[in-house]
């Protein structure tokens, strides 16, 4: 428009590079490439922090995502949809796991593949599952023993111990 | 007894007085704003002076705006791991980079870079077009110089500022990248994916929103400027400043108003 072929080739160079990194990072997410799938479900007794668009991973690569997430008002079990990719076909008794990537990372679902002869067919259900541990309710369990429940169990042998050492403790010492 | 009350009432009438011109610029502002919506909105249009302002307001900033997005992206990206480092955030750093850039920086610095290079062209062109009577000459070949020049403008600052501050997103992000990539010895890979994992759609429309309240600030605060100069080429000059220093205070003002709406839970 105005003969600036300076600024023009410089404009482009910009738009190309915005496109290639876009391309690279659509390509390493494989947002892009939206294979056929196929869809599984599973219940879980708790969801943990799992929400759609999690991950579910098999010897740790992703082969998918959770679609969504509902209760089932009958069990009280959290009933998830998964789609998983069409080229990872899955046995019957496979294991579904809930885990996080790190101490607070993000909730994903780890298939452990088990050894049946048949697969699981799609729209079928991976019935062995293993539902999220509440971390904060195990670490609960395991500080709140020191303060009463096991002063109880500590405590009583130690109470009942010294009542039946203590002769034989006193017992020793003139000995010594 | 007249030259006692003048003294006593002096401040306060000057006060008056600047708030009355103030009050006045703002209605100014608002009309010229209604005229010029109305007359983008509106047949008849100019096509080719439409594309034209397409290609000087977004095309030829693009150069500006990359430059500015990549080591706005690079410098966000080793601020948060060193400064982060403190409280373990140097962790999340792509997440980080990526709300930042999209939500905020992005946009804000997309905008102020066309602020300087756009808003302020603008005034200098239609102010100097109107010191030379060429708007009136305009008028009197019977072309509406709101059609002909301000709606034009406003139209291609509207709609080009959100997409470049998408390419904004794009490039900031690869230059925090890249900083992760050669002085953090973190992965491309790893940083795109954390990247694109994280950031949700609305993060990313927010920001367009946004930009395109922006563009039509820089658009409007240029051609009010240029039209109302007055004074030669000094009145230009004055013109030329003003237009982008408003444009750039009313761009920070409004990002506020904008994010505190859209911040709401």
């Amino acid at each position: 428009m105005r003969g600036n072929w300076g600024e023009t080739i410089l404009g482009l160079a910009v738009l190309a590079f915005a496109g290639l990194f876009l391309a690279y990072a659509l390509g390493v997410t494989g947002v892009g490439k939206q294979g056929a799938t196929y869809e599984l479900t599973a219940r879980f007794g708790e969801a943990g922090g799992i929400q759609p668009g999690a991950k579910v991973t098999v010897s740790g690569v992703k082969v998918g995502d959770v679609r969504e997430v509902t209760i089932d008002p009958k069990t009280y079990l959290a009933v998830m949809r998964l789609t998983l990719d069409d080229k990872v076909k899955l046995p019957s008794d496979s294991t579904a796991k809930i885990t996080s990537d790190g101490l607070l990372g993000g909730a994903h679902i780890a298939i452990a593949p088990g050894g049946a002869e048949d697969d699981l067919k799609p729209g079928g259900e991976i019935s062995n599952t293993q539902g999220a541990v509440d971390l904060f309710g195990l670490i609960g369990q395991v500080m709140r023993p020191k303060s009463d429940a096991p002063a109880e169990k500590p405590a009583a042998p130690a109470a009942s111990a010294p009542a039946s050492a203590a002769p034989k403790g006193t017992a020793d010492l003139p000995e010594m | 007894m007249a030259s006692l009350s003048q003294v006593l009432l002096g401040p306060v009438a000057a006060l008056g007085r600047a708030a009355r011109d103030a009050l006045a610029a703002v209605g100014r502002v608002a009309r010229f704003a209604g005229q010029g919506i109305a007359a983008a909105l509106t047949p008849p249009w100019y096509p080719r002076q439409i594309l034209s302002q397409f290609l000087s307001v977004g095309f030829y900033s693009l150069p500006v705006v990359g430059l500015t997005a990549w080591f706005t992206g690079a410098a966000l990206a080793l601020n948060i791991y060193s400064g982060g480092d403190r409280f373990n955030a140097s962790t999340v750093m792509p997440q980080i980079v990526a709300l930042g850039i999209t939500r905020e920086l992005g946009p804000v610095l997309a905008a102020l870079m066309l602020a300087g290079r756009v808003a302020s062209a603008m005034a200098s062109e239609i102010g100097a077009m109107r010191a030379t009577e060429q708007v009136d000459a305009m008028v009197t070949l019977s072309t509406d110089p709101r059609r002909y020049l301000i709606a034009p403008r406003l139209i291609a600052a509207t709609i080009s500022l959100p997409l470049l501050t998408l390419i904004t997103d794009i490039i900031g992000i690869a230059g925090g990248m890249q900083v992760s990539h050669y002085l953090i010895d973190l992965a491309p890979g790893i940083y795109v994916a954390n990247t694109v994992d994280f950031i949700t759609a609305w993060d990313v429309e927010s920001g367009l929103i946004k930009a395109g309240v922006f563009g039509f600030i820089i658009g409007l605060m240029g051609c009010f400027h240029g039209d109302h100069a007055k004074g030669g080429a000094r009145g230009v000059g004055r013109a030329t400043t003003s237009a982008m220093v408003s444009a750039a205070v009313l761009i920070l003002a409004s990002d506020y108003l904008l994010t505190s709406v859209f911040a709401r839970p």
